[in-house]
């Protein structure tokens, strides 16, 4: 069969094609040869003066991490392409040499272009925090915290009166009750009755949630609202003041089982509160189901550990869409804008000023009738503009930002929405950050950026005010503090979700004919498995980098367990299952990950090969100079995948990159397409077995997952990637911006915490909060 | 229902129209170009039957006097048509109260539910669209007559839960359509983006003022990128100064702020929701309209009238008790003088692009869930006409002699040009519409 997928096939590691011809006698005394001379002679009608490329001839930039020898190797082999005599050994290493150090390295490049703290907007998700606990820091903030299910109260009807009389209170782990033609439970009139469900739904991931609500009978779920008067009514006629419901099926009517379902965008790390108001009433049979579909998942009833008896504050979610920010460095950044962009800062402010304004007498506890209306009011908006700034307000600044607005002849509310209005289109609240600004309130406010992507809190403001957000130990103190809030562990999941490419993997269905037994419900468990590991090993007590690599466990449900032959626990909740050492390795075995990083029918050693070397290893790869399709049907079909893939990608240039890549990917190939451990491919033994090529030069025999975990452990690289794409997500700017050695500091201080991963998130923070100051001691939250 | 996501829920609710775009394309801001004269219709609702001695007038035909309740409505006496002996004949489940309000306007049986009134055998929505639903849906289907939002369903006062008590306004079956009581919502409903422009416009020179001085701390290219949003800021004022050019016809009602849509604002609620409405018309975002004032069985304590009890309860009293009677009477009176009064901001409006005042144009139709409170009866139901929408004969007052409402709803169908041979459920429209022409 034909792929239809177009594959990143061809990745040039670096240099491609060096046309360099050198014709200067045959002394073979490298010492002797200028490199930059060969190269302005010979080189650069091509490559340009500093490996830039020349349009037409050549057009990559020379710029890679091979070493020095490396380099010279391939200029021997390959240059120049054209000719069968290559360049001299001597003159090539005089060639490499140079342009190593002159342009094509690493440092060089960080010498000839220093990375600077680059002025940005805030980010998408940024924005949405930032909204969420700008508003909600104007009430008593209430976020659930425990799982377990909803509070339940149960009642016996009589006619109207839904609360005749309570007959039970109990927690209910989740909501899917069947009670057929009888009661819930002895003592309640089987007729008539009625249950209200009480809590907080715990959301762990930002994204577009969906909720179904099903009975033949009467039903409303309130969500994200403030409570009411009216919405613990009694009676069904009350005329009480009561919130609107997000979904209505009061009225049972034509004697039918009815759903109603919503959709709603929310953010993760946080919980809303729900209640779930149920009767019946005379009709034939009683049931109710709440469900949800999680970004990503099924639809399945909403299960205990994303319910909480504990009733929190609403949140407010901006619903107005931003065009997606620019990631094409591997992580979400505000450094350009765009119309788009400006329009949607516009719609979301008159969106925000709208709900401010709905909510105004709760938010500022007056009412029209309030004689301190007018001055409560200003207050609000001076506090509103001071916590969005992020700063204190001038006297200057006041005026401009609030008082010029309450004039004659305005009404207060119009006042209120107009001050509102500029402070959410503000530059000082929509770019959060003046590089080179060392006060207080600019040391908080990217400390809250970079552990929730949000404002600082009334802690950190206050502790700002007093001038105590100053030296490091300072910060961390407040970074160890914050580091524990459920937003920062969103925000970290957030990392990891991109880390090991969760979004790409949108499509995980396989060929039906193949992989039968693969459903909709096994994708998500498998989703929901790696989260769960990732979160076991980070928000453990040693949150050890090296569990993630080596573990032998994975988190799996019964069905999970079933798909994967092994014996585990019963039922829908995830629990750990230890494995063979030699067959699990963390998440390089991790059924997601191998599954997503295959082909609809067969695995993809490329893929997974690609995956390993950039996001594992830490290494640098280039884009491929051309994309090559992979096509089944062209290749001998007894072959085996890892015989294809050798075939496809054995031309020298390609080598460049795959001489890397394909190793990695082969030592997974005892693992199909959907994850399970296999011995045989296409009926022949599956070969595991590889040899991988470090960055400087040494060869490492791998012979499976476990090697491959023992070699990223060992691997500074690796551990030096890693910490380079924390900080990166986290800060939304690069290392280096902060001095040359800020990377090797901070991979310094993991390596002596134990690898403790929450430490590093602690010092990235504190890193970025305090632009680079040197860190001191390391510390463990 | 499926909301997407809370704005769209809340619009569900007849709440925001954040979907529409900020600066451009606002459809229907203008009048319609249609050179046919407008026909409107508003259907207003008062709950718990009203007292029949002082509302019908003895007489039939155009030599007639009005009773006390319908004294407020001398000032259009020759643009009045009341109509005596019209029965809502539909039966089935549901008490008197919910077949009342959820077939006054559609005219067709509930389906069978849960929800107990305090008789007869429990229900649920009505099986069939309602009357304004109906003309708003034939309206719409031709551009000549279409508008921006085709109806408008307003409260007064409507409590914020659903069921059949609160809903006579039904799209099809089983979806009703929930009225908005919030005088601000339906402002926002109607020019909230007008609105949300003009705030936007008072605090541009504000926003350029502030993008320089914060530019000014940077570095030239760090500043660039405010020099580029400084530029997008620029770009929206034009485009706010060229929508500011459209024009409305009426220009936005200025309603008074700290208004609340609850029982003891009623009146001002009242007002407020009768100038959007007639508003909206002049501006042509809608032909059809609805005024509920609370709900069937509603309990309105009108205690600007000096009366403490609730609605519902006093007009469970026997005849005989007088002074209950006389608070009826009061109560009755009241909601008369607020049909009069949006007749008379129609009378007073010049009907935009024709002829005449906004009232020859407009009928709006006064009815009740019941006949008599204490009687329950769904028989001889208050229905008074006022205006010159449909081209009836006015100035009159009819005796029917139990005669089902639908045929009435039939004959404002027609007037409509919408030539129904049923409405609701058919065999109560047997004697076709009812002559009124």
């Amino acid at each position: 069969m034909r792929f239809l997928v177009t594959i990143a096939s061809c990745l040039a590691l670096g240099v491609v094609a060096i046309s360099c011809t050198s014709r200067q006698g045959g002394s073979g005394d490298t010492a002797s040869l200028d490199g930059a001379k060969i190269y302005r002679d010979q080189c650069v009608r091509c490559h340009g003066g500093k490996g830039e490329g020349v349009a037409g001839k050549h057009d990559e930039t020379l710029h890679g991490e091979k070493s020095v020898e490396a380099l010279a190797r391939l200029i021997t082999r390959t240059m120049p392409e054209d000719r069968d005599d290559k360049t001299r050994p001597e003159e090539a290493r005089a060639v490499a040499e140079y342009l190593h150090g002159a342009f094509y390295s690493p440092a060089a490049r960080a010498r000839n272009n220093p990375a600077k703290v680059e002025f940005a907007r805030l980010t998408n998700r940024q924005y949405r925090e930032s909204v969420a606990d700008l508003i909600a820091g104007f009430r008593t903030v209430r976020q659930a915290k425990q799982g377990g299910g909803l509070a339940a109260e149960y009642f016996s009807s009589e006619g109207m009166n839904k609360k005749k009389a309570k007959v039970l209170e109990r927690t209910d782990r989740s909501v899917a009750f069947d009670f057929r033609e009888g009661a819930p439970e002895k003592g309640i009139t089987p007729d008539q009755f009625s249950i209200a469900w009480n809590g907080s739904l715990l959301v762990p991931q930002t994204g577009t949630y969906e909720f179904r609500v099903t009975t033949p009978n009467g039903a409303r779920l309130y969500f994200n609202t403030d409570l009411a008067a009216g919405d613990n009514n009694t009676r069904d006629d009350s005329d009480a003041k009561r919130q609107a419901s997000l979904i209505d099926l009061w009225v049972s009517s034509g004697g039918t089982v009815r759903e109603g379902s919503a959709e709603l965008f929310l953010l993760g790390g946080r919980s809303y509160p729900l209640r779930l108001d149920y009767f019946k009433f005379k009709e034939k049979t009683a049931s109710v189901k709440l469900e949800w579909k999680q970004p990503h998942g099924v639809w399945q009833v909403i299960p205990a550990d994303a319910l909480s008896p504990e009733r929190s504050s609403m949140t407010t979610v901006v619903a107005t869409q931003f065009p997606a920010d620019d990631s094409s460095v591997g992580y979400e950044r505000g450094t350009s804008i765009s119309k788009a962009w400006h329009e949607a800062t516009t719609k979301a402010a008159v969106e925000v000023a709208g709900e401010l304004i709905s909510r105004l007498n709760l938010l500022t506890k007056t009412d029209s009738k309030s004689t301190n209306r007018a001055a409560a009011l200003r207050e609000f908006c001076t506090s509103f503009a001071e916590r969005a700034f992020r700063r204190p307000l001038s006297p200057d600044l006041r005026t401009a930002i609030v008082d010029s607005h309450f004039a004659d002849g305005v009404a207060l509310e119009t006042a209120v929405k107009r001050s509102l209005l500029l402070v959410l289109t503000s530059p000082r609240f929509l770019y959060p950050d003046t590089p080179g600004a060392t006060d207080d309130h600019s040391i908080a406010s990217r400390l809250a950026l970079a552990l929730w992507d949000s404002l600082p809190d009334q802690a950190l403001r206050e502790a700002a005010a007093k001038g105590e957000v100053r030296t490091a130990e300072q910060v961390r103190l407040h970074a160890a503090r914050m580091v524990k809030d459920s937003r920062t562990r969103a925000k970290v999941g957030e990392f990891f979700h991109q880390w090991l490419r969760f979004d790409e993997a949108e499509a995980l269905s396989k060929d039906r004919k193949a992989y039968p037994d693969f459903d909709g419900a096994v994708q998500a468990d498998l989703r929901k498995s790696l989260e769960k590991f990732v979160d076991h090993v980070v928000w453990s007590d040693a949150s050890d980098y090296r569990q993630l690599l080596q573990a032998d466990y994975l988190f799996l449900n019964e069905r999970l367990a079933k798909f994967y032959g092994v014996t585990g626990p019963k039922g829908d909740d995830f629990e750990s299952v230890k494995f063979d050492p030699a067959q699990r390795a963390g998440i390089f075995t991790h059924p997601f990950l191998l599954a997503a990083l295959s082909y609809h029918r067969s695995t993809s050693p490329i893929h997974r090969g690609v995956f390993l070397t950039r996001n594992v290893f830490g290494r640098f790869l280039k884009p491929p100079p051309m994309a090559i399709e992979f096509m089944d049907d062209r290749f001998d079909p007894s072959l085996t995948m890892r015989e294809k893939v050798t075939e496809l990608t054995s031309k020298p240039n390609c080598m460049g990159c795959h001489v890397t890549i394909n190793p990695l990917g082969f030592s997974l190939e005892a693992y199909d397409a959907v994850g399970r451990f296999r011995t045989t491919d296409n009926k022949k033994p599956v070969n595991a077995v590889s040899e991988y090529t470090a960055v400087d030069g040494t060869k490492v025999k791998l012979s499976g997952p476990r090697d491959l975990a023992d070699l990223a452990v060992n691997s500074v690289d690796a551990r030096r990637g890693f910490v380079r794409q924390l900080f990166q997500q986290t800060a939304k700017q690069a290392p280096a911006a902060y001095g040359p050695d800020t990377l090797a500091q901070l991979d310094q201080t993991f390596a002596s915490s134990g690898q403790n991963i929450r430490s590093l998130v602690v010092e990235v923070a504190v890193t970025s909060a305090l632009h680079g100051k040197p860190i001191q001691v390391a510390s463990k939250p | 229902m499926k909301a997407t996501n809370r704005r769209a829920f809340l619009r569900q609710l007849g709440i925001s129209a954040a979907a529409l775009p900020l600066i451009a394309g606002l459809p229907g801001l203008n009048a319609s170009s249609s050179a046919k004269p407008r026909q409107r219709m508003i259907f207003m609702f008062s709950p718990n039957g009203t007292v029949p001695n002082h509302y019908w007038p003895d007489e039939a035909g155009a030599d007639y006097k009005f009773k006390r309740i319908l004294a407020p409505l001398e000032p259009f006496r020759d643009r009045t048509l009341v109509i005596k002996g019209l029965c809502n004949k539909v039966r089935g489940d549901g008490d008197g109260h919910m077949r009342g309000m959820s077939c006054l306007l559609t005219g067709i049986e509930l389906f069978p539910g849960n929800i107990q009134g305090g008789s007869d055998t429990p229900a649920g929505w009505a099986s069939g669209p309602s009357i304004d639903q109906e003309l708003k849906q034939f309206l719409q289907s031709q551009p000549e007559t279409r508008t921006r939002f085709g109806s408008l369903e307003l409260g007064v006062a409507v409590p914020n839960r659903a069921d059949p008590w609160t809903r006579w306004t039904y799209a099809g079956p089983n979806q009703p359509v929930a009225p908005v009581s919030d005088p601000y919502q339906v402002f926002e409903k109607l020019y909230g983006q007008m609105q949300d422009r003009e705030n936007l416009g008072s605090i541009l020179d504000d926003l350029r003022t502030d993008l320089k001085t914060v530019a000014g701390k940077l570095g030239r290219e760090d500043k660039a990128l405010l020099d580029k949003h400084a530029t997008f800021v620029r770009e929206m004022e034009t485009e706010l100064r060229d929508t500011a050019r459209q024009k409305l016809a009426k220009p936005a009602p200025v309603l008074p702020p700290g208004i609340s849509a609850d029982n003891d604002d009623m009146p001002r609620s009242a007002a407020m929701q009768m100038d959007l409405l007639v508003n909206a018309f002049a501006n042509d975002m809608a032909r059809i309209g609805s005024l509920q004032f609370t709900n069937s069985v509603g309990n309105a304590r009108m205690r600007w009238l000096g009366i403490e009890e609730g609605h519902h309860g006093i007009s469970h009293d026997p005849d005989l008790n007088e002074p209950s009677q006389e608070k009826l009477l009061k109560i009755n009176v009241w909601f008369a003088q607020q049909l009069a009064m949006l007749a008379k901001k129609l009378a007073e409006t010049p009907e935009p692009g024709g002829s005449g005042s906004m009232l020859d144009h407009t009928t709006i139709v006064w009815t009740n869930e019941l006949g008599k409170g204490n009687s329950h009866t769904l028989d001889n139901i208050p229905f008074v006409l006022v205006g010159g929408g449909l081209g009836f004969k006015s100035g009159r007052s009819l005796q029917e002699k139990l005669t089902p409402h639908n045929r009435l709803w039939l004959a404002v169908a027609h007037a409509f040009g919408h030539r129904l041979k049923t409405f609701g459920s058919s065999k109560l429209c047997e004697a076709g519409p009812l002559g009124l022409s």
